[in-house]
């Protein structure tokens, strides 16, 4: 059985590692490849703050809600294992910030210790009125793709630095499944007027006083217009762009001095941070997450594509509950098949 | 009016902010710090400075919370300026925990915090040993760069620093007109007091940026403090005990009850090995005293003997050791009564 992943960022990369966990020991071969034309740090991924927080109203399909909790909650159970660092993965807590009150989200008895600000916490923050505290998760996308990689290395999953120009050429090559994980670029193997680009660019300073992330809202801009402040493991990250339909790769001035300016306002001692690099990067924005099995037809074959892409600005959020849903898909394709020596018992 | 000459014994956190405060409150006097130790070689720069209070025991209550609230207040407001970074200030979150249920479930201190609240049971989960929990957000104050922020302050004010070993409060004499004595465990000799003793804490500081919680067992003898640039873990209270030198079997041993708690800190690097004696004594010793030797008088201010909580009951006990030598100040200029032949 041959799997070709196409992508790696943090979608293609833990969709290679989740398939792979549960079906190397229940089949008599089990390839893995990993097809990419860029790997970290050149990813979407790898510009991503990495905090795990879902969009504040509820997902069109609910299951988008499911696989965000199974993702916290993956990750929140690896928090007591010596390796969180390594992973790229901490606990952190901090404000998201309001003009005015606002229905609690439905993720918030995922986070722990879910609460509304107190008026002297308020206080601090000028500009708003109303906002929320809780503890959450940091996972790093740069760290978390090299952890990835070396899990993946470790497994015998093979990664090759190519430009897949059509599923058709990677099906010809023998490919049994395809696992399409091409983000905001899947519109180039097939064409999806629902996906656009969600252009973002942020700001990592070295500012290692601040513990708190500290995310505002506006809900007239809509999602990450308003400035936001993430600390990560060693850098903070500065943010407060979306433009959809944006596909400009390089960083511009106007876009800096936003979230420079809305930022040092929220944070005054921010001037004092000394800046380590700008980055821009492309959401891959989509009224729902693309998830769900396709079969093409090449020649006289059949090939399994499984599409995971378009996870706008909350792909470390949801990845692992993603992952594990490719899996079963990927499960089911392999029982019609007659593949499996055991039928896994989790399916 | 005369220029009220008045020096300050000692560098640490009480001398440098009281001098500050008498800058800021008392009119028409001259200020002199004086002390053989100066940041970063103080007590204050081995403590980690976390806004936590201790419980006095001859203290009564309501004027520990004053302190606390006047201090937790006075850091509140450099936080939210732009001068946190500067004055080693940082807000922090953070869980304190119970291995079995305290008997006074909210301390006297919850309303100065921010946000404070008990655990939730999904939040006890991380910590298996214990059963209870406080989640509460508060300040860490930096002795490292607080003690300069305060030095900056008083020569900004005109006051003058020296450096110079004081061995007895009379050596002041006449040069100055009153003395406050900010002497920590100094002033077993200084002050003859036999109250004060040491309270030996030893800590790691170590790099593990990732680190973002405070956590602190309610036994006061483990915890791990993140701070700007290091993460403290602690400690050590062994009374009486003068060494300054880092025993290298207990650092194993904080580190090792340290990484029970957050065992992401294996991986923690750059360790380094400091030693603290806290001024500890029953109560802080804030109070006015006459010197007198034959027809020399010196009156004396003492502002000294906060344990473990000094960062984190200064400025309140800066304030009233200001108020006090105000009423010093006063004695001093109101003429005496002309005898009558």
């Amino acid at each position: 059985m041959r799997v070709v992943v196409i992508g790696a960022g943090v979608i293609g990369l833990s969709t290679a590692l989740c398939i792979h966990e549960r079906y190397r020991s229940v089949l008599q071969s089990l390839e893995v490849m990993v097809y990419a034309d860029c790997f970290t740090p050149l990813t979407t991924t790898d510009v991503a703050a990495g905090l795990w927080q879902p969009y504040l109203s509820e997902p069109s399909n609910p299951q988008e809600a499911n696989w965000n909790q199974q993702t916290f909650n993956y990750l929140l159970s690896l928090i007591g294992s010596p390796n969180t660092a390594n992973m790229g993965l901490a606990l952190v807590s901090g404000y998201n910030l309001f003009r005015e009150a606002v229905p609690d989200p439905y993720w918030k008895d995922i986070v722990l210790g879910f609460r509304k600000l107190t008026v002297r916490e308020l206080d601090m923050f000028p500009d708003y009125s109303y906002g929320w505290f809780n503890t959450s998760l940091i996972l790093e996308g740069r760290k978390y793709l090299q952890w990835l990689t070396e899990r993946l290395t470790e497994r015998g999953v093979k990664f090759f630095l190519r430009k897949v120009e059509s599923f058709e050429e990677v099906a010809r090559e023998g490919a049994d499944v395809i696992i399409n994980c091409t983000g905001v670029w899947a519109g180039a193997l097939q064409p999806d007027p629902l996906l656009q680009p969600g252009r973002g660019q942020i700001i990592k300073v070295d500012a290692p006083w601040l513990k708190h992330f500290i995310i505002t809202h506006d809900p007239e801009r809509g999602i990450y217009k308003s400035p936001y402040i993430i600390p990560g493991l060693q850098a903070t990250t500065l943010g407060g762009i979306f433009q959809l339909g944006n596909w400009s790769e390089t960083n511009n001035i106007p876009d800096h001095n936003t979230i420079w300016e809305g930022c040092c306002r929220l944070e005054p001692t921010l001037k004092d941070a000394k800046i380590i690099g700008e980055w821009s990067g492309f959401r891959p924005v989509r009224p729902q997450v693309r998830l769900e099995r396709e079969q093409l037809c090449f020649g006289s074959s059949n090939t399994e594509v499984i599409h995971n892409y378009g996870h706008g600005g909350f792909g470390l959020t949801i990845h692992w509950g993603c992952a594990q849903e490719v899996a079963k898909l990927f499960g089911k394709i392999l029982e019609e098949r007659n593949l499996l020596r055991i039928p896994p018992s989790h399916l | 009016m005369d220029t009220v000459r008045i020096a300050v014994v000692g560098a640490g956190v009480m001398g440098l902010s009281t001098a500050v405060c008498i800058s800021k409150m008392v009119p028409g006097c001259s200020i002199t710090v004086i002390s053989d130790k100066f940041t970063p070689e103080t007590t204050s720069d081995v403590a980690a400075g976390m806004l936590i209070p201790p419980t006095y025991p001859d203290t009564p209550i309501q004027k520990q919370k004053q302190w606390f609230k006047d201090t937790f207040d006075h850091l509140f407001a450099i936080v939210n300026s732009a001068e946190a970074e500067d004055a080693g200030v940082i807000m922090l979150s953070g869980w304190q925990i119970f291995r079995s249920i305290p008997t006074e479930e909210v301390p006297y201190w919850a309303d100065v915090v921010l946000g404070f609240r008990k655990m939730t049971k999904d939040e006890l989960k991380k910590f298996p040993q214990h059963v209870f929990g406080h989640a509460f957000t508060t300040l860490k104050c930096e002795g490292p760069a607080y003690l300069p922020w305060l030095q900056k302050r008083v020569k900004g004010s005109q006051g003058l620093i020296l450096t110079q070993r004081i061995e007895d409060l009379w050596e002041l004499h006449p040069s100055f007109d009153i003395v406050v004595n900010c002497s920590g465990l100094g002033s077993r000799q200084l002050a003859g007091d036999s109250k004060i003793f040491p309270v030996r804490g030893q800590v790691l500081k170590v790099q593990a940026p990732w680190v973002k919680h405070f956590i602190r067992d309610s036994s006061g003898l483990t915890y791990i403090y993140p701070g700007v640039s290091n993460v403290t873990l602690g400690g050590t209270r062994q009374k009486g005990d003068w060494n300054l030198s880092p025993d290298a079997e207990i650092s194993k041993e904080i580190l090792s009850r340290c990484c029970a708690l957050e065992p992401s800190l294996r991986g923690a690097y750059d360790l380094r090995e400091k030693v603290g004696l806290r001024p500890s004594r029953p109560g802080v010793r804030l109070e006015k005293e006459l010197l007198a030797q034959g027809s020399r008088r010196l009156p004396v201010v003492h502002h000294y003997g906060h344990g473990s909580g000094g960062i984190a009951m200064h400025w309140g006990t800066a304030l009233e050791a200001t108020r006090l030598v105000n009423e010093c100040v006063q004695v001093l200029r109101t003429p005496a009564p002309k005898s009558k032949l």
